[in-house]
């Protein structure tokens, strides 16, 4: 039996060289693609929902803004994480008085996060500090204790509590720096 | 709360309440522990991931800056001016204006917004493909069926299902849970939950994929396919 005649009703999409990443089309597509991520990024820079949300409709906003489309993912993707840069940089300057967050945000490295390993990394870096500020920053973070309770649970007052916290901050902070890059 | 150690804390406070922390004029030493804490904040898993109604703000307000906004530029590449010109010439037939195409109100060539096609059977009827219980919230799973390749996808609860072959030349989707997309193997090419396409590496937009109707009945999600 003769296959019957496909009849084609118009040419279809071809693929293109590799050379050529894949592209945006619209707007609506950088963002279902990307506000996840953006979020994500900027939520480990401050650490609140409200900020994060905020800094992320910035960066997304001024990236729409900015560039035009169809643009290739890896260009949107780039230009995303160079604005998440300067507008988290200008956050902590404009509420903190920070002035080098610039500096220190070009340190970290910064992407588009792919998979949800915050929670992983964040519990790798607690492994590698001493045995007394990994204890109160569990209890504290992991553990969700107040500082009362925390100072119960290690036996101390609840003013050297706070000071052992802020303590394991600033070392957890040189970790990020040298170790976890 | 002149010390540090106090001020710091008060900041650890506000982010463990998940509240947006008060502003202060903090010392670099200060800063520092505030970013590790910043940081820290997302060790509980989930916890740097935003809810529904954050994703819906964001995504109205984007709608309402962007839409009315010129997002497009004449001095295009040569494909991307082929493309267009496609366009434009398709458009004078159904009469949309370059105006229209140039606001980035339509797709190059896909459908886009314009929406995705609903697969209706002539014969179809609701059939069960998947217990609920066997796809978690925030997954999409594949499925077969004698007449359909489907994924069906439970969104925070809400259970929704579309093909799961890529319209530009029939590859099996391959489910992206963490970034809630659907891969096609073949051509780079990916598409949201909702069908949409994503993004792609072909010289045209492919169509959004189809919908599929489903419903939840007796525990089980039915597809209404034939």
């Amino acid at each position: 039996m003769p296959m019957p005649e496909l009849r084609v009703l118009g040419p279809e999409p071809e693929p293109v060289p590799d050379a050529m990443a894949a592209v945006y089309p619209d707007w609506e597509s950088v963002y279902h693609d990307n506000i996840v991520g953006t979020y994500q990024l900027v939520f480990r820079k401050v650490g609140n929902p409200a900020d994060a949300e905020d800094l992320a409709e910035e960066v997304l906003m001024h990236t729409l803004k900015t560039l035009r489309l169809p643009a290739p993912v890896p260009t949107v993707r780039a230009y995303l994480v160079k604005t998440a840069r300067t507008v988290l940089a200008d956050h902590w300057r404009r509420h903190y008085a920070v002035r080098d967050a610039a500096t220190e945000l070009e340190q970290v490295p910064l992407e588009i996060p792919t998979n949800p390993d915050a929670a992983e990394r964040a519990q790798r870096l607690l492994t590698l500090l001493p045995d007394n500020f990994r204890s109160i920053l569990e209890l504290r973070f992991l553990r969700g204790y107040s500082v009362r309770e925390a100072a119960n649970e290690l036996g101390v007052t609840e003013s050297n509590a706070r000071v052992l916290q802020f303590r394991a901050l600033r070392k957890a902070a040189q970790f990020e720096r040298e170790v976890l890059r | 709360m002149k010390d540090p150690a106090d001020r710091v804390a008060r900041f650890v406070d506000d982010l463990l309440h998940r509240r947006r922390p008060r502003r202060f004029e903090a010392t670099p030493e200060e800063a520092e522990a505030m970013t590790a804490a910043a940081g820290l904040a997302s060790a509980r898993v989930g916890a740097d991931l935003p809810d529904k109604e954050a994703l819906e703000r964001i995504h109205a307000r984007l709608s309402g800056a962007l839409d009315d906004s010129p997002v497009f530029d004449w001095r295009l590449t040569r494909r991307a001016w082929l493309r267009t010109a496609g366009t434009a010439a398709a458009a004078v037939v159904i009469g949309v204006g370059l105006d229209e195409i140039a606001r980035g109100r339509q797709q190059p060539t896909g459908p886009g917004d314009l929406g995705s096609a609903t697969l209706m059977p002539d014969n179809g009827s609701w059939r069960p493909v998947a217990a609920v219980s066997s796809i978690p919230p925030g997954h999409a799973v594949s499925v077969t069926t004698a007449s359909v390749d489907a994924v069906v996808i439970n969104d925070s609860g809400n259970i929704s299902a579309v093909s799961g072959v890529c319209t530009h030349l029939g590859c099996k989707l391959q489910p992206d849970d963490a970034n809630r997309k659907l891969d096609c193997p073949c051509h780079q090419t990916a598409f949201a939950w909702s069908g949409k396409v994503l993004y792609y590496r072909l010289k045209a937009s492919p169509a959004n994929l189809p919908r599929i109707p489903s419903r939840i009945n007796d525990g089980q999600v039915e597809l209404y396919i034939v």
